[in-house]
């Protein structure tokens, strides 16, 4: 029938559109821009209104600057910014800049839809050492630091002091005695409150494995054995049986809540792990001045715990962008330029260059001066920055997290647990 | 002939002669012109935005899929990945379980409700719009932390436990034993939708039947097993079916609750969260096509024996 | 035909509980204490569902620091700094998104009522050639996870490039996409007596105004439905808005919703309980003031 000829024809249309799109995503190179330097670029990002506030005065700032390039803007949430970028990307349609985060660089980089920054002329020169590596994916530069973070424990004064416990010395402190306090703390100051909120996640657990030789990843994959982990997790029972960490119920609901819901900022325990450019915004939630505490050591002697600068996030380019030399300038402008951080200031995390850095400090905040003073006081005790998670492992704090409450739900044990975590762990990894 | 009947009938009978598969055939397309073009633009819809999209989820099934990079041929890898996905195994037990308490427990309390608030009384218009809120709150953020505020270990249930007495120091939506009915719940709450559409099913029958019934003395539960539920029925298959669709295909509620982990140990892991995870979580988006396949083919079987019961139970007029 | 509107004058509440009149609704002295009792348990019951909406009304009218530490509906300081600052907190003023929104749901209102009922009448009440076969199609249309077919759609539009418009969240309505009100439909059309059909073929009309005439005034219970339904869920819809408008000031209020959370630092939680009951409030009227149509009776004898 002639009708059914038709619809076959536009069926025909429909899926042939369709597989040319998707075949689209492979290879392909970035075109060239336009000769008399004019673009047109996308410019992605995730934050919250003062993020968002400072992002668009900057941009505005180098579009007067550079009235050639138009840039359009396009904020978003952290959580839905990932799904939208995937679906742009397979669409061929990603941002020419890209606000990129460490769980996500090697999933994107290595798949080659990020661009070499370093081809076009990136320029991390006056980079603070051990801020631009994280960065790489295959030898190639495909995020340039944003701002740099530490894992820190952030303490409570005002909960130490309702509890009478003394802040400890965490330059000489070791992982039992961080649960000695805690318990400490839980016994003392009543009414529901304990001593550690969220702390046993994937960045403790790297921290810890350095300071017995491993990593969390290295370039052949996961980077420890189910052997090596059962001594973590019999340390979370440790902390558990001790009364150190909330009970499971509470364990688990801490994992569904944000930053200012957590126990920390509602004022019910007196320590928890953030990442240092948290801290202005736990100030904020807790109406305290938090303390920034280092990660304990075996030893007891800080110089030895193997800390690492990370880039609190990156930036970096579209592999398809049409205008890659546009959007590396700008990038370049973004990190190195003092316009831009006198903007942008501290929010993404401390300034990489040097002489940004310099610029800044006297116009931080008191929270953001001691997060700087922070960073600067830990150089001594850096290691080898660890790798990006390769593809497939960005997810491992989530399954860790599965196993970890499953054991405080007393549904597993510690062998058990450890086991199952690093066979899912790696057959996660692509 | 009801389509109802027709597809149930679709195997029964085989015409005997050529002449009776002519005369056949004539009688199912004596509204052909007008029928196609009464269904034109559904049909202009599928071809260009539905079917393209659908072949080509069918098609990454059988393929490896990052998003990122162009799909890659691995046949039906996907599928028998499936069978020894453990995570996906317990995904469907978690649906399977939602769909099979919740969808009776909704229907039956909006349809409760529907009859209640059909009658005249005062306020109605009022009541209907209260109990329809809950739905309207849609997928929002809002309502996690609600039942966050509502069923966490310090919320509003527990403290009215603690009130009675009762210990209550677990919280509900972080127990791995409890948490999945919270959802259940959390669905029950918005019964909203089916019931008004069960209200508007109910303004379609005519007056008359109840005038006759009632004239001839029969009384109101009478009137209601005989006239109400047979003449609504064709309206309470569609909440059915649908629900039960809707149902295996549920996703905000668990994802906005768990806050997109399915925890607490998996135990909110809807099938379709656990899809979301897959494809864009994991860049396994062959995967999670093959998975939304496997979803089609339990869904569909489950509809098409809604569809071959309802010949039992359900009246048309027509 | 002409005496269907006299007897229409019968009311909905005599029609179901089949008594004679109003006068003989109150006759029984226990009748009035049931009622009372009923009306408790209703108001009782009513508390339960809005419980958490007050909660949340009540919330957006503390500080934000201070919401997550309160879990009562004890209101202390209240200020409306949420709805006045939230107002202008992201980069355009709310308004912007609440007209981008209305304009989507909007279409997608005039597309579902146009289309799904088009197509419903062609499956109840036609006879044509695959009937069975569309029919189970439509129905695998509503069983596909949206998540799997989002993407090769968005390549779709994308090659149509018709990304950040409106297009791809109005067109698809207008082409009855939305399977589901094909199917509510459906099962009203087949609730409408043939006898009418037969009675209006006999005066010489043709489907168009059989259609139009008969099916469409007799479907205004399902057509509300449609309205309401597709209103509140276009109105929430995130995902498909999420991906398809990249321009801050086309963003749709669930977009604009979200923009006030960050969890990975301080969210306005305040402002977003402020806008959302701001964004509720549309969606409330369009009930409260759209529930006649839905409860429009058809109370016919069936008669000429």
């Amino acid at each position: 029938m002639a009708l059914n000829r038709r619809q076959f024809l536009i069926g025909g249309l429909g899926a042939a559109a369709t597989t040319m799109g998707l075949s689209a995503c492979g290879g392909g190179s970035s075109g060239g821009g336009s000769s008399d330097g004019s673009a047109d670029l996308q410019f992605a990002w995730w934050g919250n209104e003062v993020r968002n506030k400072n992002t668009a005065a900057a941009i505005d700032a180098y579009t007067k600057a550079n009235p050639k390039v138009k840039v359009s803007q396009q904020p978003g949430e952290f959580q839905s910014y990932w799904d939208k970028l995937a679906t742009q990307t397979a669409g061929n349609k990603a941002p020419d800049i890209i606000q990129m985060d460490m769980a996500y660089i090697a999933e994107y980089g290595k798949r080659k839809a990020l661009l070499d920054l370093e081809k076009y002329g990136a320029d991390v020169s006056k980079f603070v050492e051990g801020s631009v590596d994280s960065g790489r994916i295959d030898g190639k530069l495909v995020g340039i630091n944003a701002g740099i973070n530490s894992p820190a424990i952030l303490a409570n004064p005002k909960v130490f002091e309702k509890a009478k416990v003394e802040v400890p010395d965490d330059k000489t402190w070791t992982w039992d005695q961080l649960r000695e306090v805690s318990a400490e703390i839980t016994a003392k100051a009543g009414s529901g409150i304990v001593g550690m909120g969220v702390l046993f996640n994937d960045v403790m657990l790297s921290a810890w494995l350095r300071q017995h030789g491993k990593e969390l990843f290295t370039d052949s994959g996961l980077g420890f054995e189910a052997a090596d982990v059962v001594p973590w997790f019999d340390m979370l029972k440790s902390y558990s049986d001790a009364k150190a960490i909330p009970p499971a119920a509470t364990v688990s609901e801490e994992a569904t809540k944000s930053l200012d819901q957590q126990t920390l900022a509602t004022g019910k325990s007196a320590m928890q792990m953030f990442w240092s450019n948290q801290v202005e915004a736990v100030n904020k939630a807790s109406g305290a001045e938090v303390q920034i505490l280092r990660y304990p050591s075996m030893s007891g002697n800080a110089a030895e715990r193997k800390a690492w600068y990370k880039a609190s996030m990156l930036w970096s380019a579209s592999a398809r962008t049409k205008f890659p030399e546009e959007s590396v300038a700008m990038i370049n402008w973004w990190v190195n330029s003092p316009e831009c951080a006198n903007i942008n200031l501290a929010e993404r995390g401390i300034p990489p260059n040097t002489e940004m850095l310099a610029l800044v400090t006297p116009k931080l905040s008191p929270a953001q001066s001691s997060v700087a003073k922070f960073i600067n006081d830990i150089k001594p005790e850096l290691a080898t920055t660890p790798i990006a998670p390769p593809p497939g492992g960005g997810k491992i704090g989530d399954i860790l997290n599965r196993y970890q409450t499953d054991l405080l739900f007393g549904r597993t044990n510690s062998a058990d647990a450890a086991t199952k975590f690093v066979d899912e762990a790696k057959s996660n990894l692509k | 002939m009801s389509v109802v009947s027709e597809l149930s009938h679709i195997h029964v009978e085989k015409p005997k002669s050529a002449e009776d598969r002519r005369a056949r055939r004539k009688a199912a397309g004596r509204d052909n012109k007008a029928g196609y073009l009464f269904l034109a633009p559904w049909l202009i819809g599928l071809f260009l935005i539905t079917i393209g999209p659908l072949i080509a989820s069918l098609y990454l099934s059988f393929t490896e899929y990052s998003l990122i990079e162009a799909p890659i041929w691995t046949g039906l890898d996907n599928y028998v990945r499936m069978i020894d996905d453990a995570r996906l195994h317990n995904a469907l037990q978690v649906t399977f379980t939602y769909v099979v308490v919740s969808v009776p427990l909704q229907l039956g309390v909006a349809l409760a409700i529907a009859i209640l608030l059909d009658k005249g009384m005062r306020g109605l218009a009022f009541y209907r719009s209260v109990f329809y809120l809950p739905s309207m709150l849609g997928a929002s953020v809002a309502i996690a932390l609600l039942w966050r505020q509502i069923f966490g270990t310090d919320g509003l249930v527990n403290q009215i436990l603690r009130l009675f007495g009762f210990e209550a120091t677990t919280g509900w939506i972080s127990d791995p034993r409890y948490a999945l009915w919270t959802i259940v719940l959390l669905h029950v709450w918005t019964f909203g939708s089916p019931m008004v559409i069960f209200l508007a099913g109910l303004r379609q029958i005519p007056s008359m039947y109840h005038e006759a019934a009632s004239m001839d003395g029969a009384g109101r539960w009478h009137r209601f097993r005989h006239i109400t539920l047979p003449l609504l029925s064709p309206i309470i298959f569609f909440n059915l079916v649908l629900q039960v669709i809707n149902a295996f295909q549920s996703f905000t509620q668990a994802f906005v609750v768990s806050n997109g982990t399915g925890g607490p140990s998996d135990s909110t892991m809807f099938y379709s969260l656990y899809l979301y995870q897959r494809g864009f979580g994991e860049f396994e988006m062959g995967y999670a096509a093959a998975m939304a396949w496997l979803l089609v083919v339990i869904v569909g079987a489950l509809t098409a024996i809604n569809f071959w019961a309802s010949k039992y139970w359900v009246f048309y007029d027509d | 035909m002409t005496d269907l509107s006299a007897r229409t004058e019968l009311s909905p509440e005599a029609a179901i509980t089949g008594t004679a009149g109003p006068a003989a609704r109150n006759r029984r002295p226990g009748k009035l204490g049931r009622s009372l009792l009923k009306h408790l348990l209703l108001i009782a019951a009513s508390l339960v569902m809005i419980y958490p909406v007050l909660w949340m009304l009540v919330s957006s009218f503390r500080p934000t620091d201070v919401i997550f530490r309160t879990p009562g509906l004890w209101v202390n300081d209240l200020i409306i700094e949420n709805y006045t600052e939230g107002w202008n907190a992201l980069s355009d003023p709310f308004t912007t998104y609440l007209i981008n929104s209305a304009i989507v749901v909007i279409g997608a209102i005039a597309g579902n009522l146009l289309s799904c009922s088009l197509a419903a009448y062609a499956f109840a009440r036609l006879q044509f050639r695959f009937k069975a076969v569309w029919f189970s199609i439509m129905l695998v249309t509503i069983m596909l996870p949206i998540h799997v077919v989002l993407v090769p759609q968005y390549i779709l539009f994308n090659y149509l490039g018709w990304v950040n418009t409106f297009i791809p969240l109005i067109l698809p309505k207008f082409l009855a996409t939305d399977a589901f009100f094909v199917f509510l439909m459906v099962q009203f059309i087949r609730g409408i007596p043939r006898e009418l059909d037969e009675a209006a073929r006999i005066d010489g009309c043709g489907h168009w105004q059989i259609f139009y005439r008969i099916m469409v005034p007799l479907m205004t219970p399902a057509l509300a439905t449609t309205a309401i339904f597709t209103f509140i869920w276009v109105w929430s819809e995130f995902f498909t808005s999420l991906i398809y408008l990249t321009d801050p000031t086309k963003y749709t209020v669930p977009l604009a919703l979200r923009s006030f959370l960050d969890s990975t630092s301080g969210s306005n939680w305040g402002a977003m309980f402020a806008m959302s009951i701001v964004s509720l409030i549309p969606i409330f009227l369009a009930f409260l003031f759209g529930q006649r149509y839905l409860v429009k009776g058809i109370a016919t004898t069936g008669g000429k």
